[in-house]
């Protein structure tokens, strides 16, 4: 079995909501952000999203562009971020789930699905590869324990959410504001209403991203989602303290256990 | 078999690779561009701004002095000629009425020169649209001149500094305002590439020109010439054409410095197959899939990727892509300036400068060149680079 679904499965039984934090391989360097991740893993992480930096992240507001950016000075190569992720399973192994742009993963073709699944990668979130065009890359895929991880959003309407979760497995991203990643005061309303929909059509768990930063919004969200998912909020803490990373590991490891205590 | 396919690919090329919330909106485009693609009335309305502000037909012109330099017979389209000064603005009409007729009211578009920018705000103010153009800040800074026309015509220019602050980064910036105004927004994209049905849309709208030259022409011509950045002009004039298989098709790729010092935007001659902005087609990239900068001399050449179509052709050799550096360019451009008394754009003057390449092969033949716009804007640019050399 999939350890996303094991998870999932585990936290259903205790009815609670996952925490899955996100942050870019590589920012500021490869071996702090090892260090990041290890401190998301013990301040409550159930999975953990990467990224790895692209130069062109369309879909991405500037916080995590700007983190791409900074990762990118120090070349970041697949195979480096492979070995980061052995590294974290070495320590200790929960879901992860890759998130890249979808040019990256192409030149490498079936050759990524092999680096992935050797290096422990669980699920695969590319941000510009719509099911219409996931084909070639299930094909990638195919034979290895690896889910593709497909994105609902507001503007996906019914007809749509049903063909999308046709898709799914492990779970669904839906993002929660039209549009790009970035932290925002508020969220839209129509969330709650969203997921309802998404929920009534299928069982499969759904995961709320995009926009959230407070333990208000996490505690609102986890009366009805399985996971929300936490990027720029927390990679905002790098950058505000882009010289100083002990006080890095320290605020990032106190906003996760406060999130993680306001989830139910 | 017509391509693009149904869901857009131009065989390996093409298709919509972008993010779910664009989607829907790529999807309702492309159902109301099918019902309207044929449709009497938007046809009517489109030529009539064609004729009556762009000033359409462009000449087709039989540039006497240049053909007898190569022993053969040029020709030249003259999109120079239309309003604005490029062929931009037959697509930015067209889709101006689409996005009238779909009541978007607020257009963005990305721009590099500025020409498409210049473009999208005339037809802005034409059709009373609200108007932002993305634009990398090196480029603002570049383009000064045609950043205040964009600004005089009523649009709102955003200098864009993520990235590499040029066109490919603009482009960047359109899809995530784009991905965060999607419901009311229209994205006026500038060339033959993009997520389905963009390349579908600006090569029908573009085909005009390859139109009216078939009008134009007493025979086949047997070669045609046309500069490649994104690839709007070149499907524009050669897409009528492609099914008369005698007709030989070069695209002229901006060498830049030279196609092996790396520094070039020639996607095709110097790139491979990668997928960028919505898009399967031959990218510039590095061994990790990251996008390189492209360098031309020509601003409106200076993207790192090409139209899907043309890769598609590349690869079935319809479409001969090669390339021309800097200063074969510059070197066109002032030939063609006394020969003809005509100022091309540095763009177009790559097309001009191929036929230096294959004088041998055109010796005798008719040739027809798509002289896709003039060089004002390129004055200082031209100048700077004289007096460096």
């Amino acid at each position: 079995m999939n350890k996303i679904d094991t998870v999932f499965n585990k936290l259903r039984l205790a009815n609670r909501t996952a925490f899955i934090p996100f942050i870019s391989i590589g920012d500021p360097d490869i071996k702090t952000s090892l260090e990041i991740a290890k401190t998301l893993i013990n301040n409550g992480a159930d999975m953990i999203e990467l990224g790895f930096p692209f130069s062109d992240p369309m879909a991405d507001g500037k916080v995590i562009q700007k983190s791409y950016e900074r990762a990118l000075k120090n070349t970041i190569s697949m195979q480096d971020a492979f070995d980061f992720i052995k590294r974290l399973k070495a320590y200790r192994d929960i879901p992860v789930i890759f998130f890249t742009y979808y040019n990256p993963v192409f030149v490498l073709g079936s050759k990524f699905a092999g680096g992935a699944y050797n290096a422990g990668v669980d699920g695969v979130l590319i941000v510009d590869l719509p099911p219409e065009e996931s084909g070639e890359f299930t094909n990638y895929i195919k034979k290895r324990d690896i889910y593709q991880i497909f994105l609902l959003a507001p503007t996906t309407n019914t007809p749509r959410i049903k063909y999308v979760l046709s898709y799914a497995k492990g779970f669904v991203y839906y993002v929660s504001v039209t549009g790009v990643t970035g932290a925002r005061g508020t969220l839209p309303m129509s969330i709650r209403s969203e997921v309802e929909e998404i929920k009534k059509i299928s069982q499969i768990p759904v995961g709320i991203g995009f926009g959230i930063s407070s333990k208000e919004q996490v505690k609102e969200i986890s009366k009805y989602a399985d996971a929300v998912i936490i990027g720029s909020k927390i990679i905002q803490f790098i950058e505000n303290n882009i010289n100083d990373k002990s006080k890095i590991l320290k605020e990032i490891a106190e906003f996760s256990s406060n999130i993680k205590s306001s989830l139910s | 078999m017509k391509y693009p396919d149904r869901m857009g690919h131009f065989g390996d090329y093409g298709g919509r690779y972008i993010s779910e919330t664009l989607m829907p909106a790529i999807i309702e485009l492309e159902e109301f561009y099918k019902k309207i693609r044929e449709d009497k009335d938007f046809k009517k309305e489109f030529n009539y701004y064609l004729k009556n502000y762009v000033g359409r037909p462009s000449p087709l012109y039989y540039a006497e002095r240049l053909s007898d330099v190569y022993k053969s017979e040029i020709y030249l389209k003259r999109e120079d000629l239309n309003h604005t000064g490029a062929h931009k603005i037959n697509n930015t009409i067209g889709q101006a009425l689409l996005a009238v007729k779909m009541g978007k009211k607020r257009i963005i578009a990305e721009t590099g020169a500025g020409q498409h920018g210049v473009a999208t705000a005339t037809v802005c103010a034409l059709f009373d649209l609200e108007c932002e153009i993305f634009m990398g800040k090196k480029d603002v800074e570049r383009q000064k001149q045609n950043v205040f026309r964009m600004e005089l015509l009523g649009a709102k220019v955003n200098p864009v500094e993520s990235g590499s602050q040029t066109l490919k980064d603009a482009m960047n910036e359109a899809l995530r305002d784009w991905i965060t105004n999607v419901r009311t927004t229209y994205y006026m994209i500038g060339t033959v590439a993009g997520p389905h049905p963009y390349p579908q849309i600006v090569r029908d709208f573009q085909s005009v020109i390859g139109k009216e030259v078939l009008k134009q022409i007493k025979k086949l011509p047997d070669i045609m010439i046309a500069c490649i950045g994104g690839g709007s002009n070149a499907i524009g004039l050669f897409y009528p054409f492609l099914k008369y298989d005698k007709v030989k098709m070069y695209g002229v790729e901006a060498g830049g410095f030279g196609i092996q010092t790396g520094l070039h935007a020639a996607s095709i001659s110097g790139g491979k197959p990668g997928v960028l902005h919505g898009n399967k087609t031959y990218l510039l990239q590095d061994e990790f899939g990251r996008i390189t900068e492209a360098h031309s001399i020509a601003a409106g050449l200076d993207y790192p990727g090409v139209g899907p179509e043309h890769s598609y052709f590349a690869d079935k050799k319809r479409i001969i892509f090669d390339s021309v550096t800097d200063l074969e360019a510059v070197s066109a451009f002032q030939m063609l300036c006394k020969l003809e008394g005509i100022i091309p754009a540095l763009e177009s003057a790559h097309a001009i400068a191929y036929l230096e390449k294959i004088k041998k092969e055109i010796k005798g033949k008719s040739v027809i060149i798509n002289l896709s716009g003039r060089g004002d804007k390129d004055m200082h640019t031209v100048s700077d680079y004289l007096l460096d050399i």
